[in-house]
């Protein structure tokens, strides 16, 4: 049994009078590539938050290759080998492509092992296909590109799982089809755990081998895709029509 | 300490305290309506004061006169203020964080600009004048107690002037457009409320408010081109205190505030007054950035 | 990495020339030019370490008087007990102490409260002296009796500020000004690729107020006589932060030059209208912050010369109907 890259124990966060996760249980090892779907407000985004340390956790705990985490910052995280992207691209407009990807290769990523793939930052935008956008400053590179350059920079702290929150929104589908290579190569090559959120359930579901459905902050399901769709609760609770087609 | 002297304490405190709720009430306009965070307000109740002083000693106008005149004529300057500062901030600042933080500053150069205005054109000598010194024994105990009727009148008329402005909010239509401004400037803006019309107005209101405040203190206190910095200061705590947007809470802070300071310089020692106000404005903020009210 | 290089070598060789300069110029120029000098260096200090953090990290800091003044209190303080040079460190030590302090309190708020935290904190240091003094000392002032000469106290300032600079040229092409670049830009994604934020703004805080308290420490021999109100005076952490942010408080020079230009401005009005000058100051501030957010600095002057020209050129042109050469 492969020992968990990040686990979750009863991981909940409370805003005020609103339980946006509770008690969510998790574990995600090297090489899996996991999907996390569930509707608006079901506490995804939040759920990603708790997991890379940006969002404190009200109660549980969180345990990164065995060591507890809970209640350290962000960065802490990042050095211990979890990575994310945001929702809407949060590069540094006034920095170039290149000196974006290079701020994790300078800091979480400096102590870390470092595979050829993730070697500079010359052979990260090679891997993500912004090698010709290297000198730009990033505010000047489409926003599909932007996305891109989320991922390279979190690749450049040289992760072990990386979160990858809706990177698939907006694009076609041909677009997605290559996010999804994308990320099957960073599981095969590199032996990354991903992690991906997205919001469209069947494009999600081909791509991912087990799935975790969240509603309304809690965990219903967490198996591979064939039994996810099949369980009466997500159906009741969600899905429905969608995943009649998907089956 | 006797019954009577702790009333006396809480009502020289209460009246200080009406002060600072006007003062804090037009803050609070600006800064919960239009996030500016206009550190220069107190150098507007300097130059209503300055205004009222030199109206009564030059040409021997009852301060009363003065004071709707005051009220008109720092409104005015705040029209004017908002259309040459403010107005190309809001076009030009990316995020509201970088706004304020921009308002900020222009606010000190505004502060500089008028503090050093008026030390230039006034001088930096105490001035005054006396306008109903007479003290009036108020019933407050068996014993009687006494307050210079001036201080009474400042008092009745900051409150009456706080009510006034809380009754405009409330019940006025033009109140209920700023407050939904207030709530949600997307919202309102796309209910065809004026934005463009709303700031400026609301931001010379705010001034106005100040005018009157230092119209009322130049009854009472000495008037030099310092004398607005504290009040600032002590309307930032107000508005800390009671909430950033509500006006309630500032009329309440303000009177808790004067209270508090009655009663800190009382057991202290009055030299300790800015320390005082410095140190509960700081506690504050460390401790309920969103103010006391808030439920978070 | 190769252009920052070069860069920076070329900033320290202009660096090394001014020193220089500096150096002699006690010896060339009247005691007048000298005296205006200091002042310069005085605020290019100030200015120069107030920029290497708020610069980059866009946190609006107005304590520097709250640093200026503990250096100088602290030479107050130590004058016959410390030799000089051991004071001038322990003013800067203390002004960094002031601030880890500080900055373990405030820096965790954004912009317009960390601004505003750190005016209330500075007045309140003020006024907390003031009666400190009082309580202790009867009277509110010191007299600073065994000064040492004005030749060592030029060296003194100049080194500070030739300090601030040649730190400033270090910290942009280093790791941790990449790490203050990135709080600037956005401190949560920064935090996401492993930058310790919390260490590496109290560290940038705790280092401009070391060069503040070290030029609190040596200004205030110059004085003689000090009390809260004079070292304590807002107005120097103001005026620093203007000149920072006419300047261009990201670029490594813009606060220099324009604190050559502010003490130069201050010292020929300052004594016959100093509101004028305080007057000028604020409308300067707000000008700046409406139309050149970014400071002088960062006006293109290779497109303000393009434009120059391109206008020049214009009005060199024939009237139309004379017709074009064949």
């Amino acid at each position: 049994m492969t020992a968990a890259l990040l686990e979750a124990r009863a991981v909940t966060v409370r805003f005020g009078g609103l339980t946006a996760v509770d008690r969510v249980e998790a574990r995600f090892s090297a090489g899996e590539l996991v999907g996390i779907i569930g509707p608006n407000g079901a506490g995804k985004t939040t759920f990603f938050n708790a997991l890379s340390g940006v969002q404190p956790l009200t109660s549980g705990r969180l345990l990164v290759g065995g060591v507890d985490l809970t209640g350290r910052a962000p960065h802490a995280f990042a050095q211990h080998g979890i990575a994310r992207s945001f929702q809407t691209p949060r590069v540094f407009g006034e920095m170039s492509v290149a000196d974006n990807v290079r701020f994790g290769l300078q800091f979480a990523g400096r102590r870390r092992a470092a595979p050829p793939l993730l070697r500079d930052e010359a052979s990260i935008l090679a891997l993500i296909g912004l090698g010709a956008q290297a000198a730009l400053p990033a505010a000047a590179v489409t926003p599909s590109q932007q996305r891109l350059l989320e991922i390279g920079m979190a690749l450049a702290t040289r992760p072990r799982l990386l979160l990858l929150d809706e990177v698939a929104a907006g694009l076609t589908e041909a677009e997605v089809e290559a996010m999804a290579g994308l990320a099957r190569r960073l599981r095969d090559e590199l032996g990354l755990g991903i992690v991906w959120i997205e919001h469209a359930v069947a494009t999600l579901l081909k791509h991912v081998e087990r799935v975790l459905v969240l509603h309304q902050g809690r965990k219903l399901a967490d198996d591979v895709p064939a039994a996810v769709i099949r369980q009466p609760e997500v159906i009741e609770a969600y899905l429905g029509d969608e995943m009649a087609e998907a089956a | 300490m006797s019954f009577g002297a702790w009333l006396e304490l809480l009502a020289s405190g209460l009246i200080t305290g009406g002060v600072y709720a006007l003062v804090a009430l037009g803050l609070n306009l600006q800064y919960g309506l239009m996030r500016i965070m206009n550190i220069s307000h107190g150098e507007f109740l300097m130059l209503g004061a300055y205004a009222t002083w030199a109206a009564t000693v030059g040409w021997g106008l009852s301060p009363l006169l003065m004071m709707p005149v005051a009220f008109v004529l720092l409104g005015a300057t705040g029209l004017v203020v908002h259309w040459l500062c403010f107005r190309r901030l809001t076009r030009t600042s990316a995020t509201v964080d970088i706004f304020e933080a921009r308002s900020l500053m222009v606010g000190f150069g505004l502060l500089f600009l008028v503090q050093n205005f008026a030390s230039m054109v006034w001088g930096g000598e105490l001035r005054g004048y006396d306008f109903m010194t007479q003290p009036v024994a108020v019933p407050l105990t068996s014993g009687g107690s006494q307050f210079a009727a001036n201080k009474l009148l400042v008092f009745a008329l900051a409150l009456a002037f706080s009510a006034a402005l809380i009754a405009l909010l409330r019940f006025t239509l033009l109140g209920k457009a700023v407050r939904a401004l207030m709530q949600s400037p997307t919202g309102a803006q796309l209910v065809g409320i004026p934005t463009e019309r709303l700031h400026p107005l609301m931001f010379g209101l705010g001034l106005g408010l100040a005018g009157v405040a230092g119209s009322l203190l130049s009854m009472t206190e000495a008037i030099t081109p310092a004398m607005g910095e504290p009040y600032t200061v002590t309307a930032l705590i107000v508005i800390t205190l009671g909430g950033f947007g509500s006006m309630a809470g500032s009329l309440a802070g303000g009177l808790l505030l004067g209270v508090v300071e009655a009663l800190g310089m009382h057991f202290t020692s009055p030299s300790l007054k800015m320390l005082l106000s410095y140190g509960v404005f700081i506690g504050v903020l460390l401790w309920r950035p969103n103010g006391l009210f808030n439920k978070r | 990495m190769n252009l920052t290089n070069h860069r920076s070598t070329r900033d320290l060789l202009v660096l090394a020339g001014l020193a220089a300069a500096l150096l002699a110029l006690p010896a060339v120029a009247s005691e007048f030019i000298t005296s205006l000098a200091l002042s310069c260096l005085m605020y290019a200090a100030l200015a120069s370490s107030w920029s290497l953090f708020c610069g980059a990290t866009r946190y609006l800091s107005l304590a520097t008087s709250a640093f200026f003044g503990i250096g100088a209190y602290v030479t107050a303080l130590g004058l016959d007990a410390l030799p000089w040079p051991l004071l001038i460190l322990a003013g800067a030590g203390a002004a960094a102490l002031l601030a880890v302090l500080m900055g373990a309190a405030v820096l965790h708020l954004r912009g317009t409260y960390f601004a505003v935290l750190t005016f209330g904190m500075t007045e309140l240091i003020r006024h907390a002296v003031t009666y400190g003094e009082k309580q202790v000392a009867g009277t509110v002032g010191r007299v600073l009796a065994t000064v040492p000469e004005p030749g060592t106290v030029y060296l003194t300032v100049m080194l500070i500020a030739v300090a601030a600079v040649a730190t400033a040229i270090g910290v942009r092409r280093s790791r941790f000004g990449l790490a203050l670049a990135g709080v600037g830009a956005d401190e949560q994604r920064a935090q996401t690729l492993g930058v310790n934020t919390k260490l590496v703004k109290i560290a940038g805080f705790a280092l401009t107020a070391a060069f503040a308290g070290a030029a609190g420490a040596a200004m205030a021999v110059r004085w003689t006589y000090i009390d809260p109100h004079t070292v304590f005076n807002p107005f120097i952490g103001f005026q620093t932060v203007l000149i920072a942010l006419i300047g261009g408080a990201a670029t490594l020079w813009g606060p220099v030059i324009a604190a050559v230009v502010f003490s130069l401005l201050a010292e020929t009005l300052r004594l016959q209208l100093p509101q004028l000058y305080m007057m000028v100051l604020g409308v300067l501030l707000i000008l700046c912050v409406l139309y050149l957010p970014s400071g002088l600095a960062s006006v293109r002057w290779a497109g303000v010369r393009a434009t120059w020209s391109r206008v020049t050129h214009l009005l060199n042109v024939r009237p139309r109907g004379h017709g074009r050469s064949a």
